[in-house]
């Protein structure tokens, strides 16, 4: 039954990730994630004074503009956007800056399957290098199901082809105390719970809870990965 | 900010490589422990009385940090200090810009900041000095004051209502920056001081270290009348009479590279430090163009972790 997937990976296997820090000079903020192929821009820009009509004016309001690598914008971009809205809403702390906008732009530069967990990886991103307060981090894993009723983790886009069901999942990152110098000693993961989930086609509800728990395996390596390019300093830095 | 493109050759990676962790280590340990990121718990001992300050949040009775950075306690207030923010103005900051645009009555300027910043007209001292309304004749002569590209150093007056800032220049100190360089620096490096103006004597250079990152570094400036200015005027269009002699000009580019290697290494940057750097340049017979080179380099981080080294054991055994 593990038979390896196109890329030779087995199926609980991330694609190798990397993210740049503040690439663009003019953005508050910036980060370019990639995972494998797929890579997506992210920009923030705010918070800026005043919000949209339809807005609530006491609490801050988050703005995102999807930008695909070729073609017009249409339905499924605009899905996206209303997509990660919701998702950074839920993750900023809203009521330290009422009445204002924070712009998030994105970019797609490769698409390769999973675009839409790494456009949430690399907004989060961007919305740490910008300075902007958050409750805590979202990591997002794309989940597939193949006819088999197997779980594989971070599809590529011929695996996507095959699929009989995707789930792409956003997880809150597990809260470590700042004093403890032992590492991993003691997992808090208790009631961590799910942000976001998005899913496409029909699976089961067994799969469905299988793809969580796989999933959250895996955004703890991720939200490891992403905690020490955060505490990168400078060697001058006091 | 360009990084330079250094190759080290095995000996002076591994000398830089203990440099650096010489500083890592030299640093105060509290701050080192303290770093968080977002998310994390901070400890905190009476639960109580705990003044929860920026980038702390209280959540399920714990206090959880909302940005990454340093905690910083000061009695009773616990908060979040971040490290690389980006430039953030407060009013009364010492600002160098560029000029891109001449727009009705006002300049825009370009400092390192997410919108251009503007200087009227009105704030700005005019040539012959005198305080006076300035009519349509001044706006059409704004372009001889200040023209597309020039520097100008100004202070920070305010802030518009969509968040841009606005500027003044109206003591004889800011102004038009000539016969020097522009450098820029990410905004972090530069912290605030009271004195931001600095006149080196030995190299009749003047130094202006930017909040906003963009230091200037030119020959010196007398600030004096401006009644000789008018009769000057014509001169300056067509030839400069007497030219920046050498040594200044030397001085001028060893200053900067200076501050080159400060920033590529991510020190903060402080008058005597660059003074410093300088003078190991000069003493040691670094070539001016060797400075940007990868031997100076490592000799810098070298100097710095042993200049730390000192400080920190003179305070020891001072106590």
């Amino acid at each position: 039954m593990e038979e390896s997937r196109a890329d030779g990976r087995n199926p609980n296997q991330l694609r190798p990730f990397s993210c740049t820090r503040n690439p663009l000079d003019r953005a508050h903020g910036s980060a370019r994630w990639a995972q494998g192929d797929t890579i997506v821009l992210a920009a923030v820009y705010g918070p800026k004074p005043g919000t949209r009509k339809g807005e609530n004016p006491e609490k801050a309001s988050i703005e995102v503009v999807w930008k695909p690598m070729t073609g017009q914008i249409g339905k499924q971009e605009k899905e996206y956007e209303m997509t990660l809205k919701r998702t950074l809403q839920s993750i900023c702390l809203l009521t330290v800056h009422p009445n204002t906008t924070t712009s998030v732009i994105l970019q797609v530069v490769g698409d390769d399957g999973s675009l839409l967990p790494c456009a949430i990886n690399a907004s989060c991103a961007a919305l740490v290098f910008a300075g902007i307060p958050l409750k805590h981090l979202a990591v997002a894993i794309g989940c597939g199901v193949l006819e088999d009723g197997e779980v594989i983790l971070d599809t590529s886009k011929a695996e996507e082809k095959q699929l009989k069901s995707f789930a792409h999942l956003v997880f809150p990152n597990s809260r470590k105390s700042a004093s403890s110098k032992a590492p991993n000693q003691k997992e808090e993961d208790s009631e961590q719970g799910l942000i976001s989930s998005i899913t496409h086609g029909v699976m089961s509800e067994d799969d469905y809870f299988n793809c969580i728990e796989r999933g959250l395996a895996a955004s703890s390596r991720i939200s490891d990965f992403m905690r020490t390019t955060l505490q990168k300093q400078a060697p001058g830095d006091a | 900010m360009r990084d330079l493109q250094l190759s080290l050759n095995q000996t002076q990676r591994v000398r830089l490589e203990a440099a650096l962790h010489e500083l890592q280590s030299l640093a105060p340990a509290a701050a080192a422990a303290a770093a968080v990121t977002v998310a994390d718990t901070i400890p905190v001992n009476d639960e109580d009385n705990i003044l929860k300050g920026h980038g702390t949040s209280d959540q399920d009775g714990e206090v959880v940090a909302t940005l990454c950075g340093v905690v910083e306690r000061v009695n009773k207030l616990v908060y979040v200090r971040t490290l690389r923010a980006r430039y953030k103005p407060e009013v009364g900051d010492i600002i160098v810009g560029r000029v891109i645009e001449i727009a009705p009555k006002r300049w825009r300027l370009e400092i390192n900041f997410s919108q251009d910043a503007v200087l009227m007209l009105s704030s700005m001292s005019l040539p012959d000095g005198i305080q006076r309304r300035r009519t349509a004749v001044d706006e059409l002569n704004m372009r001889s004051i200040f023209e597309e590209n020039d520097v100008i150093c100004a202070e920070v007056r305010g802030f518009q209502h969509d968040g841009s800032l606005h500027l003044q220049a109206r003591s004889q100190k800011y102004g038009k920056l000539e016969r020097g360089q522009l450098l820029i620096v990410p905004a972090y490096l530069v912290k605030r001081r009271k004195q931001h103006f600095h006149h080196l004597e030995r190299y009749d250079v003047d130094l202006i270290l930017g909040c906003n990152g963009f230091i200037w570094v030119g020959e010196h400036v007398v600030v004096g009348e401006n009644t000789d200015k008018t009769e000057v005027k014509p001169a300056l269009s067509t030839e400069v009479e007497n030219f920046t002699p050498l040594e200044t000009r030397k001085h001028i580019c060893r200053l900067a590279n200076a501050v080159r290697v400060l920033s590529a290494l991510g020190f903060t940057l402080t008058v005597e430090l660059i003074i410093e750097t300088a003078e190991a340049s000069v003493s040691s017979n670094v070539e001016i163009n060797a400075m940007l080179g990868a031997e100076f380099y490592v000799h810098t981080a070298e100097a710095e972790a042993k200049r730390r080294a000192d400080l920190l054991r003179k305070k020891s055994g001072a106590r």
